[in-house]
């Protein structure tokens, strides 16, 4: 079987098919008639020059096309629905970790079962380039799912975990949510993708996703991930 | 003779402009504003692209990038896509294509154009540099009622003036076309023009209030200490999204619904045939305007609403596919069997009818909310509503532009320059918003100035800018060709489109008391799109 990259862009990107299927038939149906008529019937003076002017309309077609799109467009919204519900209910087995925007970084809580903070990253600004340093990553293990608790200390901003194709806002005096799982290790962009102000474009950081074993080391603090040889140690 | 008195708008004095209550002369003061408005915020878009044409900061700093996508987006969203074709066209077309003398209250007309100028000149303002407005035209607190956002109480009164000017359109609009439509003039034979304009001014009446009190409460929040919006003394800033989309998703109905009337205005006259499903076009455009006010939270998907409500939206607004479906079906029904003549008014209409179906196509994504989760607030939703309310829109107004410029003018706007301009315009937009949507797809939020160097998203902004530069070609030309043609078009007939609608029956340009009397005299079979007859060209 092939391997999971990440959810939910699993299922994001076969709902993205789906919709990308029904939209290019849809089009050749309604495009190269429409060419085809343009083409044929043209006005030719002497030869053709008035139009079908009995013909109004006819309900039997007009009846098809508002019921054949009426059912389609149920069934996409229906399919997406089952979707949305994998989405936004995360496994019961995710580790959470809680997420504050602030113009313009973040700033990463790991929580444990009871909600107690065990270890702090802050992602602060860097209006110049799309580095992030080492230590200011957001780190989580590959092939577990997280939950990802959302808040934002001034304005509104939002989570977009790329790799996971998941967004959700960061908002003022509420808790928002998304969860993901990555299965590859690797880097990969994380962005605000809602406008809050000058520093909008860079504010993002990097989501480094390790083996799980590595992971656990990092969270009590006995890697610091930079160093090589705790990297291959951690993928054997 | 009537001909005597058909003198060009350009002829009348400077006192005759500044007081008048002719509707006419009023339409024509909306659409000229809208249009050099329309390329002031043009030429803001080109700059927002070239600065994305490379990764890194280039051309403008980000908060000036901030302002000019501000600026872009609210002057095109207010002037170029709602006053141009509701107090341009609507006030020109409206009482013409009903057989009245004016519209109902004519000085309160001249009060809605005064209001809408104000707007214009506090518009103006915000070019100052300490006054621009940075905060996007949605203008989401607590951002914008930080010191970040700029002058927040400027917006506020553009909205405000606005509001008056609309409502008092829409109070109007639909009061003429209830009351003063020449005797025989009746549901089932109006222009789907007017149709189509008296159901976005309804939008118009129902929805301004609340996007006027959207704001007004974000402008006591700012300067007044209230906190409506303010999460840290028990206010709710989605408050604002919910009130401020309440209004501000039906109003791309009030967008799109006129240019669904240029379109199926100009497609039977150009096809030489009675409009396809003449009736379920009106049942489609009202039901359009219903659905339009149950749908606002698709642009909420991932603010943190409720998981239910995202859903029961999503149904909803899915559903305004088929309409609008409809609509398109019964354009290609008119095409089939016509005599196609590809004048540049027609090229127009039909171009814009083939951005509308990839704009259509492009939405169901949006609506679906499973993939808006992944999509939203990404640059594919930008090239999204700007095939649909960029181009659509523009196309049809540009189509519209050219039909009715004999009418409006006296001359005929120079068809060599109309095609041109259709060609360039229309490949240059499908190269630029096509990429757009990719890139979109691909991950690149919107409103970035900078982007982390993808290879991948360079490519595609490159294209994106070639693309923009072939589309401000095209606006260039057709803005040389409306000079030329008021300069030194041809004289134009009084119906060069052998069009069978009644605004055609007056010589051109339109005379100041139309139809010369209180009514025109409408035969019993009368009928807007009575194509029985070879045109006599
Ligand atoms: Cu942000």
């Amino acid at each position: 079987m092939e391997q999971v990259f990440a959810y939910p862009a699993k299922w994001w990107s076969e709902a993205v098919t789906v919709w990308l299927v029904v939209a290019v038939v849809i089009y050749v149906i309604v495009a190269i008639p429409g060419l085809y008529f343009i083409m044929k019937y043209r006005f030719k003076p002497g030869e053709r020059e008035i139009g079908d002017h009995e013909k109004h309309g006819h309900w039997g077609l007009e009846a098809l096309w508002t019921i054949v799109p009426t059912i389609i467009v149920l069934v996409l919204a229906t399919y997406s629905f089952a979707v949305f519900k994998k989405q936004r209910t995360a496994p019961p087995d995710a580790m959470t970790i809680k997420v504050t925007g602030f113009m313009w970084g973040w700033q990463t809580e790991y929580l444990d079962e009871k909600g107690n903070t065990i270890k702090t990253v802050v992602t602060s600004f860097n209006p110049t380039s799309y580095e992030v340093p080492e230590d200011q990553k957001i780190v989580v293990p590959a092939g577990k799912p997280v939950k990802a608790l959302l808040t934002s200390l001034d304005v509104i901003h939002s989570f977009y975990v790329m790799p996971a194709r998941i967004t959700e806002d960061m908002v003022p005096g509420r808790i928002t949510h998304l969860w993901f799982q990555i299965n590859k290790p690797g880097e990969y962009w994380i962005f605000c993708r809602e406008f809050c102000g000058t520093g909008h474009s860079h504010m993002f950081t990097k989501l480094k996703v390790v083996p799980p074993e590595q992971f656990a080391l990092w969270l009590k603090g006995e890697t610091n991930l930079a160093d090589k040889s705790s990297q291959i140690k951690g993928n054997l | 003779m009537r001909e005597a008195i058909s003198v060009p708008y350009f002829g009348a004095s400077l006192k005759e402009w500044l007081f008048t209550t002719d509707h006419k002369k009023i339409g024509i003061l909306y659409l000229t504003t809208s249009y050099i408005f329309f390329l002031v915020a043009g030429l803001f878009g080109l700059i927002i692209r070239l600065e994305q044409t490379s990764p890194g900061i280039q051309y403008v700093q980000p908060d000036f990038y901030n302002y000019l996508l501000t600026g872009h987006g609210a002057v095109l969203l207010l002037w170029w896509a709602i006053a141009s074709h509701i107090g341009g066209f609507g006030n020109f077309l409206l009482p013409l294509m009903i057989g009245a003398k004016d519209v109902a209250f004519p000085r309160l007309n001249a009060l809605s154009w005064w209001a809408f100028f104000g707007a214009s000149v506090l518009v103006l303002l915000t070019l100052i540099p300490g006054n621009h407005i940075k905060m996007m035209w949605t203008g989401y607190p607590p951002y914008s009622t930080t010191g970040d956002a700029g002058v927040t109480a400027l917006y506020v009164f553009i909205i405000h003036l606005i509001g008056v000017s609309s409502i008092a359109t829409a109070v109007n609009f639909i009061t003429t076309y209830i009351k003063m439509r020449a005797p025989g003039i009746n549901f089932w034979n109006t222009n789907m023009f007017v149709h189509c304009l008296i159901a976005a001014n309804v939008i118009q009446l129902v929805g301004v209030p609340s996007l006027a009190g959207a704001v007004t409460m974000l402008l006591l929040d700012k300067y007044l200490g209230t906190n409506f919006y303010n999460p840290t003394k028990g206010g709710d800033p989605l408050l604002y999204q919910n009130v401020f989309w309440f209004y501000s998703h039906p109003v791309v109905y009030v967008q799109i619904l006129p240019v669904f009337g240029f379109f199926s205005e100009l497609v039977p006259t150009f096809a030489r045939r009675p409009l396809f499903g003449y009736k379920t076009m009106i049942f489609a455009v009202w039901g359009i305007t219903l659905l339009s006010f149950m749908v606002w939270i698709h642009h909420m998907f991932v603010s943190g609403v409720p998981d239910w409500a995202r859903v029961i939206m999503s149904y909803t607004t899915i559903l305004i596919a088929v309409p609008t479906g409809i609509k398109i079906f019964n354009w290609m029904g008119t095409l089939h069997g016509g005599a196609i003549i590809l004048r540049s008014p027609m090229l127009y209409a039909l171009g814009g009818i083939f951005m509308f179906l990839i704009g259509g196509l492009t939405g169901i994504p949006n609506s679906m909310v499973a993939i808006d989760l992944g999509i939203s607030d990404s640059l594919f939703i930008v090239g999204h509503f700007h095939y649909v309310l960029g181009m659509a829109l523009t196309l049809g107004l540009f189509g519209a532009i050219i039909y009715w410029f004999p009418k409006m003018t006296g001359r005929m706007y120079p068809e060599g320059l109309g095609k041109l301009s259709f060609w360039l315009t229309f490949i240059g937009a499908n190269l630029f918003y096509f990429f757009q949507m990719v890139v979109g797809m691909l991950g690149n939020p919107r409103r970035y100035p900078d982007y982390p160097p993808i290879p991948e998203w360079v490519t595609l902004h490159q294209i994106q800018t070639l693309g923009a530069l072939i589309l401000g070609l095209g606006v260039l030309v057709f803005t040389i060709g409306i000079i030329k043609g008021l300069l030194s078009g041809e004289k134009a007939p009084d119906n060069p489109w052998q069009s069978q609608s009644l605004e055609w029956r007056i010589p051109s340009p339109a005379p100041v008391d139309n139809f010369g009397e209180e009514h025109p005299k409408v035969e019993p079979d009368y009928h807007p799109y009575k194509y029985g007859a070879p045109p006599a060209f």
